[in-house]
């Protein structure tokens, strides 16, 4: 059953984040002395840069071509994740005030969202451990991406999730054959009953007991942006925040590029972006940042990044302040009228977190925060494609006749 | 007021492998003295400042102990400490 794979990477260990002890990488998934979250660490050190670009220029057209910098190697199984488009958008930064703007465009992954990005990494350290199960708590788009790579693996996955998910999210995991359990109550309701069956079922919880992978696969957005920038960090980048974890992974993600000399140590600032019916992490980054304040009743059109009590929280907000970054929230109302924005000015139609990023992008420019003209990228990291989007706003139906059309949309045809 | 806190497996080796242990408090505070003198080394991770919090989440008959003011254990029956985590 087990799968042995050759570990390739020059992997360490894992270190606490927290009191930094540096520990065996065996089945832990928290830190032994203090509970803190724990990290790959890697030796760097040694490689040289130019031999190092080179290698990853040869590599895959997916996430793994840094397998070097990831602490599993590629299961030969699985299908390509990332490698996903960084595209100028023009006609979005005219709109939002942003001279110098990009969007990394991580709806086309295989189950449209970036959540295939730790899933990948958390599927290779299922199957290097042999394990025939894989599970996850989520807020939609993690349930579809875990289903979606049992089903290639032939694994068994459960997936769990507030009953008021999206509707499509829940059925496309269906479709994918996971077992798919709605729970009465808030993520982090769904979270408590995860984090105990994690404890209690030998399963591979992705975002519990393989939580040290899982939440690497979260740095590769940022490899990516860098490769794509030729080799040099954006000045900006706007991240969703849920957990945190794709937030404080893209930090990881600048100081092993820098480490490596893969990128020059130029200024980057992170900034974070969350709706406003659950916005802990912004509101602690805007209140001077303090600590985080759980939310407990997260109320946003935005439900894939309804965590009111992010793991990463405070970890994102001291992320941000170190590298002096800023942050903020959106209604409702702003988040879509800026994912309509988004599709009609670059061709992009994102899910709701995509919205939440394009408007509190327009709301940092409005704040001066990128005056300093450089380049911002944001994550736009789930697809509008996967049943969150609303037919409300359209016209009544017209019957096949020229002049009824003419006089329903006559304002504009101009 | 006896009280009894469910471990998760993590949490165990500093608690000599128990998975529940049983206390006598009437509020968080209490717990927290009661788990310094009896477990110290679970106390020394759980713990900051003699208050719950760190990398744990504490959960009063199901209700995360950030969201309940006072921390009141009286009439409580089980108190839970989970390691802090979740995504997305
Ligand atoms: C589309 C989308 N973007 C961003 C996030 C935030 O990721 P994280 O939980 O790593 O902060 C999530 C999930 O939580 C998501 O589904
Ligand atoms: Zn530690």
């Amino acid at each position: 059953m087990a799968i042995t794979l050759e570990r390739i990477t020059p992997l360490r260990g894992l270190r606490c984040r927290a009191c930094q002890v540096l520990q065996p990488a065996d089945t832990r998934y928290i830190c032994a002395e203090c509970y803190g979250p724990v990290e790959p660490e890697y030796d760097l050190a040694a490689s040289d840069a130019n031999a190092l670009r080179e290698k990853i220029a040869r590599g895959p057209h997916s996430l793994w071509r840094y397998a070097d910098l990831l602490p599993v190697a590629e299961p030969a199984s699985h299908f390509p994740v990332g490698w996903t488009p960084l595209v100028r958008a023009p006609r979005l930064g005219a709109a939002i005030g942003i001279a110098n703007l990009f969007i990394k465009d991580d709806s086309r992954n295989p189950s449209l969202s970036f959540k295939d990005r730790p899933v990948a990494v958390a599927l290779a350290r299922a199957l290097e451990l042999g394990l025939d199960t894989i599970a996850c708590a989520s807020t939609g788009n993690l349930a579809g991406a875990v289903a979606a790579a049992a089903a290639r693996n032939g694994l068994r996955a459960f997936v769990f999730v507030p009953a008021t998910t999206d509707e499509g999210k829940i059925a496309g995991a269906a479709a994918y054959g996971a077992t798919v359990v709605r729970v009465l109550g808030t993520y982090d309701q769904v979270n408590r009953l995860c984090a105990r069956l994690a404890d209690e079922e030998g399963w591979g919880f992705v975002n519990f007991t393989l939580r040290p992978y899982y939440a690497e696969g979260s740095k590769t957005i940022l490899f990516e942006c860098a490769e794509q920038l030729d080799w040099r960090l954006p000045d900006h980048v706007v991240v969703p925040v849920g957990s945190g974890a794709l937030l404080t992974r893209t930090a990881t993600a600048a100081a092993q590029l820098r480490q490596t000399g893969l990128v020059d140590d130029t200024p980057f600032r992170i900034h974070a972006a969350q709706p406003a019916g659950c916005a802990p992490v912004s509101d602690a980054v805007l209140d001077g940042y303090r600590e985080v304040r759980p939310v407990r009743d997260p109320n946003t059109v935005a439900r894939s990044l309804a965590i009111g009590a992010p793991a990463d929280g405070d970890g994102s907000v001291g992320i941000i302040r170190a590298s002096g970054g800023s942050a903020a929230s959106v209604s409702d109302a702003e988040v879509q009228g800026a994912c309509a924005l988004l599709a009609s000015t670059e061709g992009v139609l994102a899910e709701p977190a995509g919205g939440v990023v394009v408007a509190a992008a327009k709301a940092l420019a409005t704040r001066d925060v990128f005056d300093d003209n450089g380049s911002v990228v944001l994550y736009i990291t789930g697809n509008g494609y996967k049943g969150t989007l609303d037919a409300g706003l359209l016209k009544p139906p017209i019957a096949a006749d020229a002049d009824e059309f003419r006089a329903a949309y006559a304002e504009v045809l101009g | 007021m006896s009280v009894t806190v469910r471990l998760a497996t993590p949490l165990r080796a500093a608690a000599q492998g128990s998975a529940s242990l049983s206390f006598e408090a009437t509020d968080l505070g209490s717990l927290a003295r009661e788990i310094t003198a009896r477990y110290p080394e679970l106390a020394a991770r759980v713990l900051r400042d003699g208050e719950f919090g760190r990398f744990v989440n504490v959960f009063i008959d199901g209700e995360d102990a950030r969201f309940l003011d006072d921390g009141d254990l009286r009439g409580k029956r089980t108190v839970e400490i989970l390691p802090a985590m979740s995504g997305g």
